[in-house]
């Protein structure tokens, strides 16, 4: 692939860091966390087939703005996301493009974590 | 740490629709973040009813076949969780949305839909490779992708259009035949006709073939392997009920159960054809919803005859009558999840892992906190999405990598085959059938046979 097909995507995970990385235009958002071995808990547990919110990512506004329509089948797996914002969506629906080179999404907390980092605390199991 | 999770949970909260502020604070008030001075309770602190009284009501109260009405009644007896013995199990009942989504966001990376013992015992017992249903853990997990990458990937589901349309073609043939047999176009048993449909349906997809359940004369084969698929639901509850050791006092079920399998191959009983009769029975008692979605059908179509995929993603009434369907007529009432490797926090109490947790969804999904006027089949209620139920009151098809593997194909399937029958026919009731009863709370699936008058148009 030329230099021209990759899109640099910048992720900031769930402890606030950033990690940059570089899809091919065409790949999902999900497919790029998965071929570059992005190590964000539990994300796309379905594996992209629109059963469940995992990949849920938020975007900033003017890119938000850019990304296709959302199908009702999307929203329905959305609205039921943890921390749903207005410019979320989910990564495995999200398609790379020339023009969304350059963007930061951020990877939202999800209950499991609070949980976890409760749980070492309060549970002795 | 905690506090600071807690404002970055907050942070991410934030948020104009209602829904979400409102589960932020349901989040906060009912759910109880554990906190260090606030204890866990036990399995032992839960309230529920003994063990005799649950057997009671299963068995001598007819409770098998409306286990749905006990999760109502369990709700207003105990609360939102609640514990009873099935048979030699324990399972604990969530029934409450925000609870739901707790239970579900633990579920890990291998969640197990229920500990259906029967079945895997049976696959042991024939060397075979567990099935979808019943496997677990990696094996379970690829045939899950497999399957999934053909069946629920929106591109992969559009895909299907034309062999459910073609289904969909010999589904009005039959409607066709079956009302020429009637002086006045009714056709008697209407569920029939459905679960016929969508066996065929299934049969298209995953077989890559027609096995002719629509047919005038179905082949005898097929015959047989839709009584398979019958007995088989039926089968499941009673095998699951019983220990083991009794397998060998009552062989029966047992023995019938694996005739049953042996025509099952590698997917389970797939779902209860009965929501696209009530849908057309919802339709017949609201003949303006009916009018109002011709119209939505009509207008999209615009005198085509045969929709596709990318019509129906236009059709918004349709996709909220399916949803209001399913929301009081569940296709499945509860679902179970065994979390096999840690222990999860649900509502205050401490849940042991690898214990067998019913998700009450039927008690949910008409609870008048989360649907005003439960009872009421109201499609409009889906149109907005200000109406701000909570997104886990009604979920038919479950969520997450256990959810339902045939939901879109079913979902598509019904959507084509409605659109079509509306722009055939005039659904009415059977003009001698006296009045078409409103749907039961008793009993999920049409309780006797249901006939209806299709008018051409």
């Amino acid at each position: 692939l030329r230099a021209e097909d990759k899109v640099t995507v910048h992720f900031v995970n769930r402890d606030g860091e950033k990690i940059t990385v570089q899809g091919n235009t065409g790949d999902s958002l999900l497919d790029v966390v998965i071929d570059k071995n992005l190590d964000f808990d539990g994300f796309g547990a379905c594996e992209g087939t629109l059963a469940c919110s995992t990949c849920h990512l938020i975007f900033e506004k003017d890119v938000y703005k850019q990304l296709g329509p959302i199908t009702d089948e999307e929203m329905d797996m959305l609205d039921l996301a943890y921390g749903l914002t207005d410019t979320s969506r989910l990564g495995c629906q999200i398609c790379l493009s020339k023009s969304l080179d350059g963007m930061t999404v951020k990877v939202p907390e999800s209950v499991s974590d609070v949980r976890q980092s409760v749980d070492v605390g309060t549970t002795t199991s | 740490p905690p506090k600071k999770m807690l404002q970055a949970l907050k942070g991410s909260a934030r948020s104009a629709s209602p829904v979400v502020r409102w589960l932020d604070s349901v989040w906060e008030s009912r759910v109880s973040l554990p906190r260090q001075d606030r204890a866990l309770k036990t399995l032992q602190e839960m309230p529920g009813p003994s063990g005799f009284s649950f057997a009671w009501d299963l068995f001598a109260r007819g409770g098998l076949s409306r286990l749905h009405e006990l999760q109502v009644e369990g709700r207003a007896r105990y609360g939102p969780v609640w514990k009873a013995s099935f048979g030699p199990i324990l399972t604990v009942h969530v029934a409450e949305p925000a609870l739901i989504e707790q239970v579900l966001r633990q579920e890990g990376q291998h969640p197990i839909r229920s500990d259906l013992s029967s079945w895997k015992d049976y696959r042991q017992l024939r060397g075979h490779a567990y099935g979808l249903l019943t496997a677990e853990g990696e094996e379970w997990q690829a045939i899950r992708s497999l399957l999934g990458k053909h069946m629920l990937r929106p591109r992969a589901v559009e895909a299907y259009s034309d062999t459910l349309n073609s289904v969909v073609t010999d589904l009005i043939a039959k409607l066709q035949f079956s009302r020429r047999q009637n002086a006045q176009g009714v056709v008697k048993d209407v569920a029939s006709e459905f679960y016929r449909f969508g066996l065929e349906g299934i049969s298209s997809v995953l077989f890559e073939s027609r096995i002719g359940c629509l047919e005038p004369q179905v082949p005898p084969e097929t015959e047989r392997f839709i009584q398979a698929i019958n007995t088989m639901f039926v089968m499941t509850l009673l095998t699951m009920a019983m220990p083991r050791w009794l397998h060998r006092l009552f062989p029966k079920p047992w023995r019938t159960f694996c005739q049953c399998w042996d025509y099952m191959f590698e997917f389970g009983p797939g779902p209860v054809q009965s929501w696209p009769t009530w849908l057309l029975v919802a339709l017949v008692l609201m003949p303006e919803v009916q009018s109002a979605l011709r119209r939505e059908v009509e207008g999209v179509l615009g005198g085509r005859e045969v929709p596709g995929a990318v019509d129906v993603a236009q059709m918004p009434l349709m996709k909220a009558v399916v949803k209001e369907v399913l929301r009081l007529y569940p296709v499945i009432p509860a679902n179970a999840r065994v979390i096999a490797d840690r222990d999860i926090q649900v509502g205050g109490y401490l849940i042991p892992k690898k214990t067998l947790i019913t998700l009450c969804h039927f008690a949910t999904s008409r609870d008048p906190r989360f649907f005003s006027s439960p009872a009421r089949f109201w499609p409009e209620r889906w149109l907005s999405r200000e109406e701000g139920h909570h997104p886990y009151a009604s979920v038919p098809f479950g969520v997450g990598k256990r959810s339902c593997i045939g939901r879109r194909i079913a979902e598509l399937e019904l959507y084509l085959a409605l659109a079509r029958i509306l722009t055939r026919f005039e659904v009415k009731p059977d003009p001698e059938g006296g009045e078409v009863r409103p749907m039961t709370r008793t009993l999920l699936v049409p309780q006797s046979h249901i006939s209806l008058q299709f008018i051409e148009r």
